[in-house]
């Protein structure tokens, strides 16, 4: 059994480094291993959203029931979005669990994860903090993941504002990514951050 | 909810998963995936002492003159189904060639329908595999059996069965649609009941993967309900069927006619 899913993720190694995205930079898979059970995919932010110019990393683990069973895939690379977990980077996507089909593919994964940043879903959250700031408060959310997306991803855009207070927190002995968090789960009050992280 | 209970709900989810993985194993370690005959009035021992399904077992044994049950898996439809037909085909030549012909074929036609080729490609040579080591002439009963109780082989017929069956309903989409509840489109009905492996198979899904291939199917349906005898339904209605199923509430074994 476990060779059966060894030589498919082999055949759709070969398929995902020859496809299209990889030519256009969009997806890329690597080898974590010699033993094919754990890969590094990327994904890069689409355009248009406020992950653009990012780009981001996924720990792959494919199980012995392969293809049968989905891979198990979590964001490395901290990212701010309502269908995946801030904290711990566990995705919340219905082809990663039930409608999983052995059809599917790595590759199929990857665009499907893309397709997730152009199109989050907040109804079905991973992380609720992040879902509840997108459904009430759209332009800090924008904010937010952008400045996430430059933080941790390689984006391009950087907000002062947002600098500073992580600045005024880490002055007080606060860890940079601790000082990040808290503020974007306090929509950037910093009263509000100082007195969650002191009370 | 703050950040540790949502970090609890992600562990939930695992939690949850891991179990459901639990219990398939424990299912796997002690069922095969499909058993030798046994004789149907065998029945009689999930049901000791209850009426109902007695004398239904007494009405099925009539017809019937062995059983072969199937895993429950959520895929045993399409195991049963596969093996049923292929062991009926072993020893009719004509029929074999005609479908082997089909199954040929049912590639193009699949990648037409927008599925990815390079899965596909994967398990259609299996499937292709399958129907060959069957051949009539050969004529090896204990080859499809081994086959079917080798997990990859049995699971790669299952995917292309769905696969085929997932096709049939997008083609036929107009019809298909009236069968489907609430708010589900094809596209989803698709996705989240016919193409993931261990989904439990419906009237929709028989009909499809009945219309696909051109095969009869008769299903004996034996519950709880009055009256005391099974209730036999065909797939299509009036077609002359090749293979014979058991369904029990969420589930089917293979008959075999007097």
């Amino acid at each position: 059994m476990a060779n059966m899913a060894v030589s498919r993720i082999k055949r759709e190694f070969k398929e995902v480094i020859k496809s299209e995205e990889i030519v256009q930079c969009s997806i890329k898979i690597e080898l974590v291993n010699d033993s094919w059970t754990e890969l590094r995919g990327e994904i890069a932010g689409p355009p248009d959203t406020p992950y653009e110019g990012g780009k981001f990393l996924l720990e792959i683990k494919v199980p012995e029931t392969y293809p049968f069973n989905p891979p198990k895939v979590r964001f490395i690379t901290k990212i701010w979005h309502p269908n995946i977990s801030s904290v711990t980077g566990a995705i919340c996507l219905d082809i990663l669990k039930d409608n999983w089909a052995a059809a599917m593919t790595l590759r199929t994964v990857l665009l499907s994860l893309q397709a997730l940043l152009a199109a989050a879903e907040p109804d079905d959250p991973q992380d609720a903090v992040v879902a509840s700031q997108y459904k009430h408060n759209y332009s800090l959310f924008l904010m937010t993941a952008r400045h996430w997306t430059n933080a941790y991803a390689g984006g391009p855009s950087r907000f002062a504002d947002c600098d500073q207070k992580i600045q005024r927190l880490k002055d007080m002995g606060i860890d940079e990514h601790k000082a990040r968090a808290v503020l974007s789960m306090e929509n950037w009050d910093l009263e509000k951050a100082t007195e969650s992280l002191f009370s | 909810m703050d950040q540790t209970e949502e970090t609890d709900a992600v562990n939930r989810d695992e939690l949850i998963m891991q179990q459901q993985r639990q219990i398939e194993k424990e299912i796997s370690d002690t069922i095969p995936l499909v058993s030798e005959e046994q004789p149907v009035d065998s029945l009689n021992n999930e049901y000791m002492g209850d009426d109902v399904y007695g004398s239904k077992v007494r009405d099925l044994a009539a017809k019937y003159r062995a059983i072969r049950r199937t895993r429950p898996d959520g895929n045993c439809f399409f195991r049963a189904f596969a093996y049923s037909y292929l062991e009926y085909l072993a020893g009719h030549k004509e029929d074999y060639d005609a479908f082997k012909e089909l199954a040929l074929k049912s590639k193009d036609k699949l990648v037409a329908l927008g599925f990815p080729q390079f899965t596909l490609e994967d398990f259609h040579d299996t499937f292709m595999e399958v129907i060959e080591h069957v051949s009539p002439g050969e004529n090896d009963k204990q080859e499809l059996h081994k086959l079917f109780n080798a997990q990859g082989y049995s699971d790669y017929v299952v995917v292309y069965l769905r696969l085929i069956t997932s096709g049939q309903v997008q083609e036929g989409a107009d019809f298909y649609q009236n069968f489907i509840d609430g708010n589900c489109t094809i596209q989803e009905f698709r996705h989240q009941e016919v193409e993931p492996m261990y989904k439990e198979s419906d009237h929709i899904h028989i009909i499809a993967l009945c219309s696909a291939l051109n095969v009869g199917v008769r299903v004996e349906y034996m519950d709880r309900g009055e009256g005391g005898q099974v209730k036999a339904h065909d797939f299509p209605e009036g077609t002359d069927p090749k293979v014979y199923l058991l369904y029990r509430p969420g589930h089917y074994d293979i008959l075999y006619p007097n």
